[in-house]
């Protein structure tokens, strides 16, 4: 039976979104704070708890 | 889940392993894992193994809640809509007791209840059956190399962006805040009335199966899968249910645990949409959603920092590892793409997007996890989504997609 996919097409793929993920770290204040900046405000382990929803919505009863 | 990815429990013989995809899969796994643990902290890295795990448990268990609830509307079959309810039963049992423990730091998935909610919910099920999958289906069979549900995907992601940036009209809609369980009944209270409202869906789904084939066939409390003993089943798949049920729950618990919050997968989506569009200069910064803590935390962070996608992550790298290991990978895209089965992807990926953001989240965040922190608008958005459902099962046929 024929492969169902191209191994260089699965690996140009997943290369890409690695490089894409690096990128975006790359950018971010969390790796300029592991790089040694300290007046950058980073956010591991992203949470509010005031929210209203997992996503951050605040609670109707708040909105005008 | 996805209705084109299921692994069958036929006897393959002899046991074959796609070398290349498992390999690729654990590479990928070492890298990120790796990059992961260097730029971030440990915890990061157990989030991204538990997303591993419950790649491969969605995947070897085809655990699925789209076609679960289709075998229910269409073949008048219980057992997957079934086995769902076990897992939010399960689930229930152990979230609450530990999210109501005292504990600092866990939050659980509750969400406003109003219009927002039932629009989006309702969307949702529409899109599910016309994307293929629902959250986590979508990202497992793409990590299986599913063509079609990376269409979905594509379009899933422009959704949830689209809905981000309407949700706060959405939330000026009449509604109201979160309503948790435990808030009126207390926690026992909450559990056992969460228990009785599954048992009753059960039995109501048990009677449909019955008076259709005159018997309920209980599959989804198999322990052993006829045919494969038990190391080449845990390898390969098919799961049983009740090891999926077993995983998903146990995963679900660890992620609060450790996480501070239940399971969530579009989230991440939104972010991964709104990082694209900025970086081609759009200021997302300019809609109120963007402006909320916890998005805008996300989107100017790392990616490696945002939980659901670290988590997404590894349950893509898992899906893939699970398909390679079923030599199974890209399996079902052999068939060219395209017509209105291409047109019913990009449709359901658009509904599924926007239906998530307005309904607060998917089967897994505001369904399971919502369940699973005894909140109100879970139940609301099931009702909803599976209404949606109906009538996206009944459109199917125009997208000549199989029912």
């Amino acid at each position: 039976m024929n492969p169902a996919y191209r191994k260089g097409r699965v690996l140009a793929v997943l290369g890409a979104i690695l490089i894409l993920i690096v990128t975006d770290h790359l950018n971010s204040p969390t790796f300029a704070f592991n790089s040694g900046q300290g007046n950058v405000q980073t956010a591991l382990s992203q949470k509010d708890e005031s929210a209203c929803a997992p996503c951050g919505a605040p609670c109707p009863s708040t909105r005008n | 889940m996805s209705e084109v990815a299921a692994p069958t429990s036929a006897i393959q013989s002899p046991w074959q392993v796609d070398r290349f995809v498992v390999v690729t899969a654990l590479v990928g796994f070492a890298l990120l894992g790796g990059l992961i643990w260097l730029e971030t902290a440990p915890f990061m890295v157990a989030l991204f193994a538990i997303g591993t795990v419950l790649g491969i448990a969605l995947y070897h268990g085809a655990f699925g809640f789209t076609a679960g609830w289709r075998n229910l509307v269409v073949h008048k079959r219980g057992a997957g809509m079934r086995a769902q309810l076990l897992l939010f039963g399960v689930t229930s049992i152990v979230m609450v007791p530990l999210l109501y423990s005292g504990q600092p730091g866990l939050i659980g998935a509750v969400a406003p209840v109003g219009t927002s909610l039932v629009v989006g919910s309702f969307i949702f099920g529409l899109g599910m059956q016309l994307g293929g999958g629902c959250g986590s289906g979508t990202l497992f069979t793409v990590g299986a190399g599913n063509l079609r549900m990376i269409i979905t995907l594509v379009f899933f992601i422009i959704g949830t962006v689209v809905g981000s940036i309407h949700l706060p009209w959405w939330l000026d809609q009449p509604g109201f805040d979160p309503v948790p369980l435990v808030a009126s009944f207390g926690v026992t209270g909450a559990i056992v009335l969460q228990l009785v409202g599954l048992l009753l869906i059960a039995r109501w789904v048990s009677r449909i199966e019955r008076k259709a084939h005159g018997q309920v066939a209980s599959d989804e409390l198999l322990w052993k899968q006829k045919g494969q003993g038990f190391w080449r089943t845990l390898i390969t798949g098919r799961w049983p249910f009740t090891w999926a049920i077993l995983i998903l729950a146990a995963g679900n618990v660890l992620t609060l645990a450790i996480g501070g919050a239940p399971w969530s997968i579009t989230f991440a989506f939104n972010v991964w949409g709104a990082k694209a569009l900025q970086s081609i200069g759009v200021d997302m910064g300019q809609f109120e959603f963007w402006q909320w803590e916890y998005p805008a935390m996300a989107l100017k962070d790392s990616l490696l920092t945002n939980i659901p996608s670290v988590m997404n992550f590894g349950l893509l790298l898992g899906a893939m590892l699970a398909a390679g290991l079923a030599n199974r990978f890209n399996e079902a895209s052999r068939n060219k793409l395209q017509g209105r089965p291409f047109l019913a992807a990009v449709v359901g990926g658009l509904l599924l997007g926007y239906g998530a953001r307005l309904g607060f989240g998917c089967n897994i965040g505001a369904l399971f996890s919502g369940i699973g922190s005894a909140s109100l608008h879970a139940w609301i958005w099931f009702a909803c989504a599976f209404g949606g459902s109906y009538i996206g099962i009944r459109l199917r046929p125009w997208f000549r997609l199989p029912n």
